[in-house]
């Protein structure tokens, strides 16, 4: 007892001692918008899950549980796939038809997001070693073009591969009409539509996570086991291998998180089984008439949260995020990187342009459907050009609006994420209390915390609120951009702060200068670059954010964000799509310029920075 | 100039307890020294003057002002890090006049003080360089132009010169200690390096497991070890468990090992040794010689190797399985596996009570 007591005067000691008046600042104002935008929302679906005419109970776990809608208590429905023959004015045509089975909205989110997550780490993988161990001509430009899905965000991407891979799509018209080299027009949609899409978008992910942690082993570490006598594949199996492990997980955690999560990639394919996803599900059937929040959508958020919240931790607590920062610090070293001759590296580029030319589809089609005038069904290309689908940005009613919405919201975002992120992440870095580590896995809780949820929370909080979406969308909408992206910028910032030896600071602080004057005179100054690095990414993440922004203006139309006027533009038929393919190219030309621009500012730390 | 009193301070990092009741007294203008092995708590030590450790028990005074919750920004002390911590952004006449600006001292006040800062290093036109240009050499001396522009009442250095060559290193050793004379600034060093530390300082604090084992000045702890840990960490030697068999003018040791009886002195006069106690007997290289005299023991030992070192030989050998430590002159000519007989006098035989 005595000795407790004695540990808590010591800490209390500590704690006056660590904190000045700015820390007090920055801790005080991080929790407080993490408090009311991010726990007690999440802290109401909880509640509100257990709660069934005002009394507490499991009512709406039994109500999902049991019903074959969620879990296929009436067996597995859908079919993997089928073979359709018909006939038409050119003659017989067989249409091999891939949807996907059906387990219910519960599995199926599950094994979309594992599937997912196993193809874009085996990719992600074989790139990674490629390009971390073998050296051959023009590998820089390779590696760079195959980054370039992390350019799109799923949504956009979406609808661009939906216009090549349906039945009377590019590929088909390519292959099987014009070419004829294709025996069977194939058509992917609903699940397995969804599975291919986010492959595409996410293996970027797991690439970049796996080369930067095999391009930061140790070189001697390697060349020790070879002086050893091990070589080829055992030198692989024992050395390499295990070392790149934690990116290997890193990745392999960070795509099922975001394909969990992802709501933007099914929801273009409504009207398939890909309308059976957690995400998607809550987002259609959240709603009473009566404009509350249902009690199952509740539930199943719960669940969502459950799920992706154990990734999260396992995350955390085996791979740590922390550690692999530590892990991709270094680098002073040069990594052994082979020489390769003609013949593999032919190989190797025969490998990475059928990758790319399947990754980048989904910008083709983007990119295509934004300068289209028309593309009929059946055409390769459409069968004019025109700009007018950009000056339709312009004349649109809404579009315009809409945009301009997008860029106040991230911006104002933007300066929130900087100035809470930066104060974390020093706070973080650099107070040593007991405690710190809470709020290092508060601030990065976001990344498992998926949007729909976050969105429905809002809801039946901020409902009956000044603060309600219905009467203004600005605060919620930049509350949750700022809370959903700020573990990006904070860990660029933390990064950075980690580059910065403690020294630097205590000499001045030696000297003379308060803490408060260290801060803005040494430690704000080195660490510049990364803030504005991490800047960058949070406002391109906040422009190309989809679950709160659709929900949110869903709810009303007047302040949504160019995100939900996309998705609106996308199913009101007629030339919408060519809008918000428009719409799309303009993110995407906006991410490439802020993704190029970090690039050079950071130069060679962009690597670590961009794997998170 | 103060006079640096620290009163049984403790500090814990978790379970491991950094200071176990330091208590130190560093006078005006003295060249002090913390010497010892890695983790042995002498960094957290000079940390806790600087204010950046809070102790956790203990008070620590700079004259008779009780700063042990001054914190650090405000107690004047001027440290310099170990990697220098130049701040890479400002040039060498911005990191020299950081702390006077931060003083809010009038601009010509400022560049009167730089320049006088960087004559005493001897960097007169170097102000426009950033860190990155400059030397290693170069770099320390502008770290601590840096702390003595403030006048700081105690120089912290924090293992200054473990980053310089071997050749440079002696160089700024000579270099800090001349600051140090000229300025008469008491000055805490830090190292573990025991010959850097009985080269430059007054006094030297050795310090193992958070504890201070013996302070004094150089020639005290090298040839009075309070303890087999001083005696061990401070130079070489041959050292040779025994016990106190008897006690006249010398005390009569019994060795281990078989190796025979010797009479050895106390290492210091104020450790009371008795009849029964056990003892480390310590033979510092240089106190043995093969030729006899009187009031000598003698050992016989067989050579196992013989290391050249310039102005000595430097002689291992056996007896009985202990190791001996023999400096002979550099003319004497010995072979591998010779046996010689070696005597060290009464009073160069020291016995360390255990």
């Amino acid at each position: 007892m005595a000795t407790l007591l004695e540990e808590i005067r010591r800490e209390l000691n500590e704690l006056r001692w660590q904190f000045d008046l700015l820390n007090w600042a920055q801790l005080t104002s991080v929790l407080a918008v993490f408090t009311f935008f991010l726990i007690i929302p999440v802290l109401t679906i909880v509640q509100a899950s257990f709660i069934y005419e005002g009394r507490l109970s499991l009512y709406w776990f039994q109500l999902i549980l049991r019903d074959p809608l969620y879990l296929p208590w009436k067996g597995v429905g859908g079919r993997l796939f089928d073979v359709i023959e018909y006939s038409t004015e050119t003659g017989r045509q067989v249409l091999i038809y891939i949807e996907g089975l059906d387990f219910g909205v519960i599995l199926n989110s599950i094994y979309v997001a594992s599937l997912t997550t196993i193809f874009s780490t085996a990719i992600g993988f074989i790139l990674a070693f490629i390009f971390a161990k073998y050296k051959f001509f023009g590998d820089e430009v390779l590696r760079i073009l195959l980054l370039a899905p992390l350019l799109s965000t799923p949504f956009v991407g979406a609808i661009g591969i939906k216009k090549m891979i349906t039945s009377e799509g590019v590929i088909n018209t390519l292959l099987v009409d014009m070419l004829g080299i294709m025996p069977f027009r194939l058509e992917f949609t609903g699940i397995s539509a969804v599975i291919l899409v986010q492959t595409l978008l996410f293996y970027p992910i797991a690439f970049l996570n796996i080369y930067t942690s095999i391009i930061n082993i140790d070189p001697t570490l390697e060349e020790q086991a070879e002086n050893m006598g091990a070589s080829g594949f055992y030198l692989f199996r024992t050395v390499t291998l295990p070392l790149s492990m934690p990116g290997v997980e890193a990745g392999a955690l960070l795509v099922f998180i975001l394909s969990i999560e992802d709501l933007g990639t099914p929801i273009v394919f409504r009207g398939s089984n890909a309308d059976k996803l957690m995400p998607v599900f809550i987002f259609r059937n959240m709603f009473t008439p009566t404009g509350t929040i249902k009690g199952d959508a509740t539930a199943l958020s719960l669940i969502l949260l459950v799920i992706s919240a154990t990734i999260f931790i396992v995350l955390r607590k085996y791979i740590s995020l922390r550690r692999y920062a530590m892990l991709t610090k270094g680098g002073v070293w040069r990594p052994r990187r082979r020489k390769l001759g003609i013949i593999t590296t032919i190989l190797i580029y025969i490998l990475c342009i059928s990758i790319l030319a399947v990754a980048l589809l989904p910008h083709i089609g983007v990119v295509l459907l934004a300068f289209a005038g028309e593309w009929p069904s059946g055409s390769l290309l459409p069968t004019y050009f025109t700009l007018r689908n950009f000056v339709k940005l312009f004349t649109e009613p809404g579009v315009l609006r809409a945009i301009l919405n997008s860029v106040v919201y991230s911006s104002v975002a933007t300066i929130l994420i900087v100035l809470l992120g930066v104060s974390a992440a020093y706070l973080v870095s650099r107070v040593k209390v007991k405690g710190m580590e809470a709020l290092d896995t508060l601030v990065t809780l976001p990344i498992a915390i998926p949007g729909i949820i976050v969105a429905t929370g809002y809801f039946l909080v901020y409902i009956d609120t000044p603060l309600s979406p219905l009467i203004w969308g600005a605060p919620l909408l930049i509350m949750s951009y700022t809370v959903r992206k700020f573990p990006f910028t904070v860990r660029a910032v933390f990064a950075g702060l980690e580059q910065v030896d403690k020294a630097l600071e205590e000499s001045a602080v030696n000297i003379g200068a308060s803490r408060t004057k260290v801060f803005f005179t040494i430690t704000l100054p080195l660490i510049f670059i990364n803030i504005l690095a991490g800047g960058m990414l949070s406002f391109i993440y906040s422009m190309s954010e989809v679950s709160t922004g659709i929900v949110i203006g869903d709810a009303n139309h007047n302040d949504a964000p160019m995100t939900w006027k996309m998705y609106d533009m996308l199913f009101k038929g007629f030339g919408g799509t060519f809008v918000a393919a428009a719409m799309g190219v303009m993110l995407m030309a906006l991410q490439f310029i802020m993704i190029v621009a970090s690039n050079l500012l950071l130069r060679k730390r962009a690597v670590a920075l961009i794997g998170i | 100039m103060v006079n640096i009193r620290t009163h049984n301070v403790v500090k814990r990092f978790g379970a491991v307890v950094a200071l176990d009741k330091v208590s130190l007294d560093i006078k005006h203008g003295e060249f002090f020294t913390l010497l010892g092995p890695s983790g042995c708590g002498k960094t957290t030590f000079l940390r806790s003057i600087a204010g950046f450790e809070l102790i956790d028990e203990g008070k620590i005074f700079f004259d008779d002002e009780d700063v042990t919750y001054v914190p650090p920004h405000k107690r004047n002390t001027g440290m310099v890090f170990q990697n220098y911590a130049l701040w890479p952004h400002m040039t060498v006449y911005d990191n020299i006049a950081y702390g006077l600006r931060v003083r809010k001292l009038p601009k010509d006040e400022i560049d009167r003080r730089v320049k006088w800062a960087l004559k005493l290093v001897h960097l007169e036109g170097f102000e426009k360089r950033t860190p990155h240009q400059l030397s290693g050499g170069q770099q320390q001396r502008v770290a601590l132009a840096r702390v003595l522009v403030i006048q700081p009442k105690v120089l912290l250095l924090d293992e200054p010169l473990s980053n310089l060559d071997a050749k440079l290193r002696i160089e700024m050793r000579a270099e800090i200690r001349r600051l140090q004379r000229e300025l008469g600034i008491t000055t805490i060093y830090v190292t573990h390096d025991q010959e850097e530390a009985m080269s430059i300082s007054d006094k030297i604090a050795v310090m193992d497991h958070g504890k201070v084992m013996q302070v004094g000045d150089p020639v005290d702890i090298y040839f009075h070890p309070r303890n087999p840990f001083v005696a061990d960490f401070i130079g070489q030697g041959t050292f040779i468990e025994g016990s106190v068999v008897d006690k006249d003018e010398y005390l009569l040791v019994e060795l281990e090992e078989g190796l025979g009886r010797v009479r050895a002195v106390p290492s210091r006069r104020d450790v009371e040794i008795d009849v029964g106690d056990k003892v480390l007997v310590a033979i510092r290289p240089e106190s043995f010689s093969i030729s006899s005299n009187k009031a000598s023991n003698r050992f016989r030992v067989k050579i196992y190797h013989i290391s050249f070192l310039g102005n000595i030989k430097r002689v291992q050998a056996i007896s009985n399985g202990k190791k001996f430590l023999i400096d002979v002159e550099p003319s004497a000519s010995f072979n591998l596996d010779d046996e010689i007989d070696v005597y060290v006098p009464y009073d160069l035989t020291l016995a360390i009570k255990v």
